[in-house]
């Protein structure tokens, strides 16, 4: 019942509740493990599906994002005494001579919801330190983001840097932004490209498994 | 100029109207930094436009910078891009409720407004038409366009300060527009395209008829511009605000769209500007103009357009191939 009450709290985007619950369920003892999947994973499953579905936009799934990482803060601590680690790590950000970040920030917060760990670059993020971070923090993905067709090229230089840097095979690079297209991608010799954050954290997370 | 007129004369000739604007750039041998910067160079590019392409009007830069950079906004500018809107101004309602309107002289507004009189003196045979933000995207720049999500959860009021303030300032810039001569405004409002229904009702769709209804005049049109991912769950709201015109971006299937209009409303779009304009050829181009006049071409109310504004760097033989494909 407690995680049925989180789930649906969380698709309201009501954090402050969803807190409060995520507190009640770790004093009645229930696993930090439980409450992530069958609380909060459990609402933003749901709320990614009404995202592509057109049920719910960008707005709500914003606040239920925020709803569950507050969520998921409080068990943090307990995830890792009991032992459970990322799906993933991702270096993410907006590529160099962008600024908009909104896509990308929408991406993180679905990324996060699937128990992936996400490195925020934030914007105008040059190429060499998408692979910096990559190499530093063992990430298994870059994920650039570009809304400009200026800046759009400037995806290629990951990919090279990825390449000169020697892990391009131990890293997918995922594309995503309103010009990018699947031809793009593979132009430049990235993995893919994703046209919703709810796909992107997917792809995600199949690139992990 | 009645705009409104010759819109519909255009929908019954296919001829089109494409937001056309930053890529004079490249005729004009000039930066785009320089352009949004220099009302002089802003009536070349309208007449450059006006003269070597069939578009059925002359557009001014589409700048989503200009009103919030006159609010106080950051703005950085870029050598070939449009300038972008950083940091948030604004974060309360403490904020909100301090926060000026400013007067026409902040920023460029004067140097947008004097681009329009000056391309005025000089296009005679087509409207001239001024580009504006809407209140909503304005707001949003005031408020980063991120946070303003969750204010208008968590704090709508404030949302709302702002979005009174924005409205206001809109319609004194565009009576300054109309006054320098401009046939119409095209008003951008794609951050409203990423909201529900609902929150597009709350927050954008009452702010922008207050401005159509302060604005539109028989001689003087509003064009409605949304090219956000939900505009298609919103059209009813839309096509109530009284636009003389409403123009789409490519998110949307402007077959749907036109399915959904009714027959006496003015719909617009929707070629790729990065797919087709930057990225495409002269042949996916006629291909893509051929497919949506195959699709929409019987609707007598659908003008033919680009999905938003082309980007500078557009090539110009994807652009002649567009007017080609439909003469």
């Amino acid at each position: 019942m407690i995680f049925e009450d989180i789930s649906l709290n969380l698709q309201a985007g009501k954090a402050k509740v969803v807190k409060e619950l995520v507190k009640q369920a770790i004093d009645e003892g229930h696993s930090a493990q439980d409450i992530l999947e069958r609380g909060l994973l459990d609402g933003m499953n749901i709320i990614g599906e009404k995202f592509k579905n057109n049920e719910v936009f960008v707005p709500e799934v914003l606040v239920a994002a925020r709803a569950m990482n507050q969520g998921s803060a409080l068990l943090k601590p307990l995830l890792a005494s009991e032992g459970s680690t990322a799906v993933g790590k991702v270096a993410l950000g907006t590529i160099k001579g962008d600024l908009h970040d909104i896509g990308k920030n929408l991406v993180r917060m679905m990324m996060e919801s699937k128990g992936l760990e996400v490195i925020d670059l934030g914007s105008d993020v040059p190429a060499e330190v998408f692979v910096e971070t990559a190499i530093k923090e063992d990430c298994q993905i870059i994920a650039v983001s570009a809304l400009l067709t200026t800046t759009m090229n400037n995806m290629a230089d990951v990919v090279k840097a990825a390449e000169a840097a020697g892990i391009r095979d131990k890293v997918k690079i995922m594309l995503g932004g309103a010009p990018i297209s699947e031809s793009f991608a593979e132009k430049i010799g990235a993995d893919c490209c994703t046209h919703d954050a709810a796909t992107a954290a997917e792809t995600a997370v199949s690139f992990c498994q | 100029m009645n705009v409104k007129a010759l819109l519909w004369k255009a929908a019954a000739l296919h001829a089109a109207l494409p937001i056309l604007s930053f890529p004079a750039a490249q005729k004009l041998g000039v930066t785009v930094e320089e352009m949004v910067q220099n009302a002089e160079l802003q009536a070349q590019a309208m007449c450059c436009i006006a003269e070597q392409t069939d578009t059925m009007a002359a557009v001014s830069l589409m700048d989503l910078s200009v009103e919030a950079e006159a609010f106080g906004a950051a703005v950085r500018f870029f050598h070939d891009e449009v300038p972008a809107i950083t940091g948030q101004l604004v974060s309360d309602l403490e904020e909100a409720e301090a926060l000026a309107v400013p007067d026409l002289t902040a920023g460029r507004i004067m140097t947008c407004t004097e681009g329009i009189r000056l391309a005025k003196e000089r296009i005679h045979d087509k409207p001239v038409l001024a580009g504006m933000i809407g209140p909503f995207s304005l707001t949003g720049r005031l408020m980063d366009v991120t946070e303003i999500m969750y204010l208008c959860f968590d704090d709508p009021d404030a949302v709302h300060t702002v979005l009174k303030k924005a409205a206001a300032f809109l319609i004194a810039y565009g009576k300054a527009l109309k006054a320098a001569g401009a046939d119409g405004i095209l008003m951008a409002e794609p951050l409203a395209g990423i909201l529900s229904p609902d929150m597009a009702e709350e927050f954008s769709h009452c702010y922008v008829k207050q401005i159509i209804d302060a604005l539109q005049e028989e001689d003087f049109s509003i064009i409605y511009h949304n090219c956000g991912n939900s505009v298609a769950s919103m059209l009813d709201g839309i096509f109530a605000l009284g636009a003389d015109a409403y123009h789409f971006g490519n998110a949307v299937d402007m077959e749907t769209v036109l399915q959904t209009a009714p027959q006496e409303i003015l719909c617009m779009g929707n070629i790729d500007p990065a797919g087709q304009f930057v990225q495409g050829t002269p042949e996916s181009m006629t291909a893509a103009v051929q497919d949506l006049l195959a699709r929409c071409g019987t609707y007598p109310n659908f003008v033919p357009s680009s999905g938003c504004d082309i980007p500078a760097h557009a090539s110009w033989d994807n652009i002649q191939a567009f007017f080609a494909a439909l003469s």
